[in-house]
């Protein structure tokens, strides 16, 4: 079976500088996939090649069997890639609900000369918002759905970009960090919720994460990268004995 | 003392009221809702008072079945002659007319909007927009200006009568056409409130909160601004034709920047982002010009030497100051629900229970 995501060998440059050096990678369907390294060493700036936000310099993504290296980012979310961000990058000043809602794909009250007229989709946004429920229940948000998004915890706001994600039926989910400052037994929380989704949609995560120690009870497969380029893959238990591995990200 | 006429005044006010809600209102569905920069405010506004510089001096002859006469050079005193007459006894060509001129003010302003801001907004920085707007709308105001043929360059086009001159009352007349800006203003805002309210008002709040966000959850961003824009300058132009038939008057030099900074002063100080915000920051200032132009009179027959215009000036730019130090949001700040979609899920939760 071939991989729902596959990147033959990306590099990308700014300027002199060589942020992802000749890195492929292959992600299955319905796993959780790591992507761990150093601070410096390429994660984030692979992740936005994927998504779109930057082009890189060569090399090809393919997605589901197709071509999506040269689509914008709003094209490969639509063709079910979503991401969340390292800092929190939520509409702040939107409610909980009306920041699920917005992803939603094909709404027809979207186009302007629809818009005014609420009988040509008033019918469609109630479904959405009912769909926004069971999301936004997974993620035990729902109680907060008339909340501002800046009035959550640093946790709240980590699931409700995941919910956000969720909205836009992804096939693949890529996040940066989905743990970052959140407390230890909350960002143990998070993670059980992706293997969750995982299991209940099918859905793959390529997870950048520093926090080895919760990303190794999850992870299906982890690649490391060092200084832009691939330094080694494999099952959680050949990674965590890799020497090489070791060296670079332990220290040891 | 000099006799203030308060039901004339009230009418005036009203009037202006509405003509400058319709401006506030397309600013604010263009910045306040989508962050989208418009310093060009007045060159749509003028697209809107130009087409009836043409349509008055063209097409209104046309309609009224006579022959149309060059409005510019020597047969400039016929052909005002010419539209005057046709205003005062021919209602119907006067509607038709005016009717058409909304319409094509519209379309043409719609579409330079959407034109505009699709080619440059596809840069990173929106304030380049800004500019682009700023110095274009200058640039076509000079051109207008330098066109001998289309509103006589400097001379303007006189004689824009409003299209109930025909009743020969000038109360009746300017009441009615106080009534005609106000609905105008009233479905602007109207239309507006829905826009605000819908699924596409919640991604233009998106677009304005996070651009880089709601590119990366599948908005196509620059379409979206492209037909805020379209929708802003189509309002502004029909802004325009009102403010055109108010003065009776087409003339470029009433479109300089100053009128965009007003605009603009109406918006931050009734609510970026807010309808009703707009209206306040309109009908205030609305109120504030006519007394300036009460004051400078008194000021003027007192034997004073001061430019009132210039007290104006000064006025909105303390305005503006004040309100971002210590009401960045307006006296009427923005509500910050889109859709029904709240009652729904109140409705699915309290079924749950």
């Amino acid at each position: 079976m071939t991989p729902l995501l596959q990147l033959h060998n990306i590099r990308k440059d700014y300027g002199g500088l060589r942020a992802v050096d000749d890195v492929s990678l292959a992600a299955p369907e319905n796993a959780i996939i790591g992507l761990i390294g150093p601070n410096g060493s390429g994660k984030s700036t692979l992740i936005d090649l994927i998504a779109g936000a930057a082009e890189q310099t060569a090399g090809r993504v393919i997605f589901a069997g197709e071509d999506i290296s040269d689509l914008s980012a709003d094209a490969i979310f639509k063709k079910g890639i979503a991401r969340g961000y390292q800092e929190p990058s939520l509409y702040f000043k939107m409610t909980v609900l009306d920041n699920v809602l917005l992803p939603v794909k094909d709404q027809r009250g979207e186009r302007p000369w629809y818009a005014p007229w609420r009988r040509y989709w008033a019918h469609e946004e109630a479904g959405h918002a009912e769909a926004a429920v069971t999301v936004l229940e997974q993620v035990q948000l729902l109680q907060h759905y008339d909340t501002l998004a800046s009035d959550l915890s640093g946790g709240q706001m980590k699931l409700l970009e995941i919910a956000r994600c969720l909205m836009g039926k992804p096939k693949l989910l890529l996040l940066d960090e989905p743990t970052a400052g959140v407390a230890p037994k909350l960002a143990y929380e998070i993670f059980q919720q992706i293997a969750r989704l995982r299991d209940d949609y099918g859905i793959t995560f390529l997870i950048v994460e520093h926090r080895l120690e919760i990303l190794f009870d999850f992870a299906d497969y982890v690649y490391v990268m060092h200084l832009g380029n691939l330094l080694a893959e494999g099952t959680v238990a050949e990674i965590a004995n890799d020497a090489t591995v070791r060296e670079v990200y332990f220290g040891d | 003392m000099i006799n203030i006429d308060i039901g004339a005044t009230a009418v005036a006010v009203l009037t202006l009221f509405g003509i400058y809600a319709l401006m506030a209102i397309s600013l604010n569905l263009e910045y306040g809702v989508a962050g989208v920069p418009n310093f060009g405010k007045a060159l749509f506004v003028s697209i809107g008072a130009y087409t009836a510089g043409v349509t008055y001096t063209r097409l209104l002859p046309l309609l009224a079945g006579l022959e149309s006469i060059h409005p510019c050079g020597p047969s400039m005193g016929a052909a005002l002659q010419l539209r005057s007459e046709i205003m005062a006894t021919q209602p119907a060509a006067g509607f038709i007319n005016l009717a058409l001129t909304f319409a094509l003010a519209a379309a043409i302003a719609g579409a330079v909007g959407f034109a505009v801001s699709y080619v440059t907004l596809r840069l990173k920085e929106e304030w380049f927009l800004a500019l682009v707007l700023l110095v274009g709308g200058e640039t076509v105001r000079i051109l207008v200006r330098g066109a001998d043929d289309l509103i006589c360059s400097n001379n303007g086009i006189s004689g824009v009568a409003q299209p109930f001159y025909f009743l020969r009352d000038p109360g009746a007349s300017s009441f009615l056409f106080m009534l005609l800006a106000l609905a105008l203003a009233l479905a602007a805002y109207l239309y507006s409130e829905r826009l605000v309210r819908s699924p596409f008002g919640r991604m233009l709040k998106g677009l304005r909160e996070n651009e880089d966000v709601t590119r990366g959850l599948g908005k196509g961003i620059s379409l979206a601004r492209a037909q805020i824009m379209a929708v802003g300058s189509l309002i502004a132009a029909i802004g325009g034709v009102l403010f055109a038939l108010n003065t009776g008057f087409v003339n470029t030099n009433d479109f300089v920047v100053n009128l965009t900074l007003d605009v603009w002063v109406m918006v931050v100080l009734g609510g970026i982002g807010n309808n009703r915000g707009a209206l306040l920051g309109a009908l205030l200032i609305a109120i504030m010009d006519r007394l300036a132009q009460i004051g400078a009179i008194i000021l003027n027959m007192g034997g004073s030497e001061i430019e009132f215009n210039y007290v104006r000036f000064i006025a909105f730019g303390l305005i503006l100051l004040w309100m971002l130090r210590y009401r960045p949001g307006g006296l009427l700040p923005e509500s910050r629900l889109t859709t029904e979609a709240h009652e729904v899920v109140k409705r699915v939760i309290g079924a749950a229970k």
